[in-house]
């Protein structure tokens, strides 16, 4: 007997075997429907909608056989299926949920490997280029070393690196007026300087013992300044030159002979490396 | 369980009789294969899908012993208990999964971010 006709008869007021009052509703049904409510509010709605759907219908069969029926066994029965439909439906939810996070993670993690990779590489690429640099550097020193060894004297003392330039290339007797060969020594000189690199110059006057100490004093240190004024002008910074007159005071060569004579008047330019 | 309702003739329906409705035997062979299809995707490891593939089996049990006595009515009943047993113990089952995994491949990715910087 459906609740329809008992309410139909109810309302006619015929004596019944079955009772006026409204079935209660089976406690399995009031659960379907929380269950359906909670799996509508829940991310099904959006990721599992096909199943929230078949929950829906689920419920709504065990909705029209309560109608139909009653609280009669089947009612019970769909009103147990639309909960298990309704628990399915958030549990795809949550494995759709579980996935998209699996491959957004998936995807950084990707990213971040290639980042590393990138990175690495870079790394590789700036020491090798660094290397290759250093490389250059050295050459480049060399090769100067090799060319200023073909222009002066150059030597290894403990105070630098000393080019020693002949005072008769770059004078004349008694002057301090660079000769015009002395200036393409000196630049050639400056060249070589700049390839290398160096840390201060230091450029010495030295004449021979003939005359006057205060003269040789000034004429050491007016042909020393030239040689500066000069090497500055071949692009040696100003502030990392400096010149000094030494006159007759300290000779390499014996002073009674021309040939020693000769030797003491010269300049020299003492280089301190960076080192 | 409409497409029985349908099969059974009216004066059965109002004599409440219930034999004349043929085995449910496609539904059964299909809730059979979903419980296996739940073990395979390891439901007996998860607890909640472990309780829903328990659920599933004793409706099948039931179901086939309720055949076996002519009730095919009520056994089509438990049978689509037991499917709606079986697919929710798979659904948790692969629910259970894909979040291990996702969790499995945050941890990758922290550790890949740990060595890297």
């Amino acid at each position: 007997m459906s609740e329809r006709t008992k309410k139909i008869l109810c309302g006619l007021g015929a004596a019944l075997a079955f009772g006026c009052g409204s079935t209660p509703t089976p406690v399995e049904l009031l659960d379907a429907r929380k269950a359906y409510d909670k799996a509508a509010k829940s991310p099904a709605a959006q990721l599992a909608p096909a199943q929230l759907d078949t929950a829906k219908q689920a419920l709504a069969k065990a909705e029209a056989s309560f109608e139909d029926e009653g609280d009669e066994p089947i009612t019970k029965d769909l009103s147990y299926i639309a909960i298990r439909r309704a628990e399915i439906a958030e549990a795809e939810a949550g494995r759709e949920q579980a996935e998209r996070a699996r491959q957004k993670t998936d995807k950084d993690f990707r990213q971040t490997e290639l980042a590393a990779a990138e990175g690495h590489k870079q790394t590789k690429a700036q020491l090798e280029a660094e290397r290759k640099a250093r490389l250059a550097a050295e050459k480049q020193a060399a090769a100067a070393m090799a060319s200023l060894n073909e222009i002066a004297k150059v030597k290894e003392e403990s105070r630098g690196m000393v080019i020693t330039l002949s005072g008769a290339v770059l004078f004349a007797s008694g002057k301090s007026t660079l000769l015009p060969i002395a200036q393409d020594k000196i630049a050639e000189v400056a060249k070589a300087l700049k390839d290398q690199g160096f840390k201060s110059i230091l450029v010495e006057g030295h004449t021979d013992a003939q005359g006057s100490v205060e003269k040789n004093q000034i004429l050491s240190l007016q042909r020393a300044e030239a040689v500066r004024s000069y090497l500055i002008r071949e692009g040696i910074p100003s502030d990392k030159i400096r010149a000094d007159g030494i006159g007759s005071s300290r000779p390499v060569a014996d002073n009674s002979t021309a040939e020693g004579r000769a030797n003491n008047r010269r300049v020299e330019i003492v280089v301190e490396p960076f080192k | 369980m409409k497409r029985l309702l349908l099969a059974l003739p009216v004066f059965a329906v109002v004599l409440g009789a219930c034999g004349g409705a043929a085995v449910p035997q496609e539904t059964l062979t299909a809730a059979k294969a979903s419980v296996s299809g739940a073990e395979v995707a390891g439901a007996a490891a998860e607890p909640k899908a472990a309780l829903h593939l328990k659920l599933a089996k004793e409706q099948i049990a039931k179901a086939e012993a309720l055949i076996a006595d002519g009730d095919n009515e009520e056994a089509a009943i438990e049978i689509d208990r037991a499917q709606a047993d079986a697919d929710l113990s798979m659904s948790l089952a692969k629910e259970a999964k894909a979040k291990r995994e996702a969790a499995e491949t945050i941890e990758q990715l922290e550790r890949l971010k740990r060595n890297t910087q």
